[in-house]
């Protein structure tokens, strides 16, 4: 016996499924739009601007992907920026005091070590001292801007650096090839974590509620602490693939990455309240498209001074397309 | 006949003035388009050499791009030189030292010329020589007034405070310092130095010595921030502020809020504009020297890139870039301050430029097969406060 369907209920659920996808629909739809409009405007130097996109997008992909735990959870960290710019200039200091490869891999493993105290601060702090975990993330951010200015106060200039060919194949199709298998290689493991361990479930479930996820006998706090942890190690290589790019950093390395790391998970589609409907992809959907945006707006002749400008447009236009609409608060 | 001689007549003359229409669109340069990327988005200097540029376009054949760099972060400038390449731009005119190893790469990688103006350059240049200025996409910069290596500018400062003391009633005996860091500015540093040597070389036989407070590095040196309130505390008794660091914005401000700006006189590097309600006689008399780089100095830059762009270049080009000093302006009187304010600097309006579009033209090698690179720079380096008057 077969079951038909009568043509209003086939729209009906069409219609359904558009409202329970549209925040999926509107973040890939402006992937494929502002991929459309690189490939026409690239012109002349599409493979340039092809290499350019991937090496901008690396570094806050990489930071965006393991932000995921945390975004889940509909907590953020506001310090992430500092944490880059205090990471990178770290690491150049102990390559340039050690030297050679040794010093790349000291360099990055006591980063790592630090960034991994510090996502376990976060989240232990907020949950101990039962405050919203932005505060603790204030705190954070306040410490690293002085760390940083005292860092670099330290060196008397502006600027340090290492040779790049340290910190990267100097042939460029092999660093992009680099970036790629990095990218690959995180996206890989935060979703395996994020799909198929107690990880990402239970972050998603202390989004989606907190007292029912704590109420069904996991602890919270633990996992918030492994959640913020789970983002350190993102953050620190996520700055050692920012350091790939320049060699050098300087007082203001890592400025604006937590406000491009929220505005990238948002326009990829992540609630900014956390919850079932987060998703790794997110990170990889929201990135590509917030610097292919920039990319196609400069080689569409739009004034570069104006791009922030219109850049603010899109963003909040996007915002009042998935902006839940009884509530007038962001989806969850 | 008659008819055939006619034809053979109108046929060369068509074939003559093909053959001028072709030489003419062999000597138009080629279009170009330039991006320039400036330390700040406003300002009298930026919205100056804007104008000065915009002037130009149509003569060079040249249209320009502009974006702002930050002063700190390098990957925030490589992502910014990227979208210029990304924009199209054959050449790119940077205001900024930071990230230099990282862009000069990405501009080798896309065939795109790099050159400076209104910066010295020399992190790049003490540090990464070989990486910057040996690069065959790295031509040169014009430098914010002397270059490390030709500083005179301790010297000019001396003499603008000889010339106040001369036509005062009260001179100046004491005097302080103000610098920016010396990883930003060393010039500024060896101006300071070469300041008190000059000092100290006068007091040997003037009449009445000048005191100069040595440098405190807890006060005197600004980190592109108002100078510290306590300066004044810690310099009691002075008379003058030689302020080789910007003094309109970081240390006018705090002598007003100090109370002090009707009894220190200030001489200082640059010109934000509001300065000459003060200056000279006029207002509170604080300003008695302002010290302003000639915007015309950005057709170093401009001149070497086109050259390139055009395939041609000066027979006299150096191996590797260079760093020039160029012209600055010294307003050291009321009599100076009315011919600045009808310099390009102070109007915004090109007609006011020292130099019009065909002379610019005539400066370049595919405009003029006499022009040198010799020639470029003498032109650039004795540009005078007399000369904005003509």
């Amino acid at each position: 016996m077969s079951t038909k369907t009568n043509p209003a209920e086939k729209q009906n659920s069409f219609l359904a499924f558009l409202g329970k996808h549209v925040y999926d629909i509107a973040a890939y739809a402006g992937l494929a739009v502002t991929l459309i409009l690189f490939l026409i405007f690239g012109g002349k130097r599409l493979s340039y601007n092809a290499q350019t996109v991937l090496q901008t997008s690396a570094p806050t992909i990489i930071i965006a992907l393991g932000a995921v735990f945390v975004y889940s959870m509909g907590y953020m960290d506001v310090s992430v920026g500092q944490q880059v710019g205090v990471y990178a200039i770290l690491m150049i200091m102990i390559i340039n005091a050690v030297g050679g490869v040794l010093g790349v891999i000291l360099g990055f493993l006591a980063v790592l070590a630090l960034a991994l105290l510090c996502g376990a601060f976060n989240g232990a702090v907020a949950v101990w001292l039962k405050l919203p975990s932005i505060v603790t993330s204030l705190f954070l951010m306040f410490f690293f801007t002085g760390a940083q200015l005292l860092l670099m106060e330290s060196t008397g200039t502006n600027s340090i650096s290492v040779p790049t060919s340290l910190l990267r194949p100097a042939n460029r199709s092999a660093y992009n090839l680099v970036l790629v298998l990095i990218i690959v290689a995180v996206t890989l493991a935060v979703t395996y974590f994020s799909r198929f361990t107690k990880l990402g479930k239970y972050t998603r479930g202390i989004g989606a509620n907190e007292t029912a996820t704590a109420q069904s006998g996991v602890n919270t706090t633990k996992w918030k602490v492994i959640a913020y942890m789970a983002f350190g190690v993102c953050v620190a290589i996520g700055s050692y693939v920012m350091l790939m790019r320049t060699g050098s950093a300087g007082k203001g390395t890592g400025t604006g990455y937590a406000m491009d790391i929220m505005i990238c998970l948002i326009l990829g589609g992540m609630p900014l309240s956390g919850g079932m409907k987060s998703k790794v992809s997110s990170a990889l959907v929201g990135t590509l498209t917030y610097v292919l945006l920039t990319n196609d707006l400069t080689t569409m002749g739009v004034d570069l001074n104006m791009i922030n400008f219109v850049k603010a447009a899109i963003f909040i236009v996007i915002i009042l397309i998935t902006c839940r609409k009884h509530g007038g608060v962001l989806p969850r | 006949m008659k008819q055939f001689t006619k034809s053979l007549v109108a046929l060369m003359l068509v074939f003559v003035m093909a053959l001028g229409c072709m030489s003419v669109a062999s000597a138009e340069p080629k279009h170009a388009k330039i991006g320039v990327a400036f330390y700040q988005d406003t300002g009298y200097a930026v919205t100056a050499t804007k104008a000065y540029l915009e002037s130009l376009s149509d003569a060079l054949n040249v249209e320009f791009v502009y974006a702002v760099l930050t002063q700190t972060d390098e990957s925030a400038n490589l992502s910014t030189i990227q979208n210029l390449i990304s924009a199209n731009v054959d050449g790119i005119i940077c205001t900024m030292d930071l990230g230099t190893n990282s862009i000069i790469e990405e501009c080798e990688m896309a065939g795109v010329y790099l050159a400076g103006y209104l910066c010295d350059y020399d992190t790049s240049y003490t540090q990464n020589y070989d990486r910057v200025f040996k690069s065959e996409y790295f031509l040169g910069t014009a430098t914010d007034g002397q270059n490390p290596d030709d500083t005179t500018i301790g010297t000019t400062m001396f003499n603008s405070l000889l010339e106040y003391n001369a036509r005062a009633e009260k001179p100046l005996t004491h005097v302080s310092m103000a610098i920016f860091p010396v990883w930003a500015f060393p010039s500024q540093m060896t101006g300071a130095q070469q300041f008190v040597e000059a000092v100290e070389e006068y007091n040997k036989t003037a009449e009445t010595p000048i005191t100069v407070d040595p440098l405190d590095e807890e006060v005197d040196v600004l980190m592109f921030s108002p100078m510290d309130t306590t300066y004044f505390a810690k310099h009691p008794g002075i008379e003058g502020i030689i302020s080789f660091a910007a003094g309109t914005s970081f240390v006018y401000p705090v002598m007003v809020q100090a109370g002090v700006d009707k009894d220190i006189k200030l001489f200082t590097t640059g010109f934000e504009g509001g300065e000459e309600n003060n200056f000279g006689t006029k207002g509170t008399q604080t300003f008695q020297q302002n010290m302003v780089s000639a915007v015309e100095s950005v057709t170093y830059p401009l001149v070497l890139i086109l050259n390139k762009i055009n395939g041609v270049d000066f027979p006299d080009m150096p191996e590797a870039a260079e760093r020039i000093s160029t012209s600055q302006f010294c307003i050291n009187s009321d009599e100076d301050l009315d011919v600045f304010v009808h310099s390009i600097y102070y109007t915004g309006n090109a007609a006011d430029a020292m130099f019009t579009p065909d002379q610019v033209l005539n400066m370049t090698a595919f405009g003029n097969p006499d022009a040198t690179y010799a020639g470029l720079r003498d032109i650039l380096a004795h540009m005078t406060i007399e000369d904005i008057a003509k």
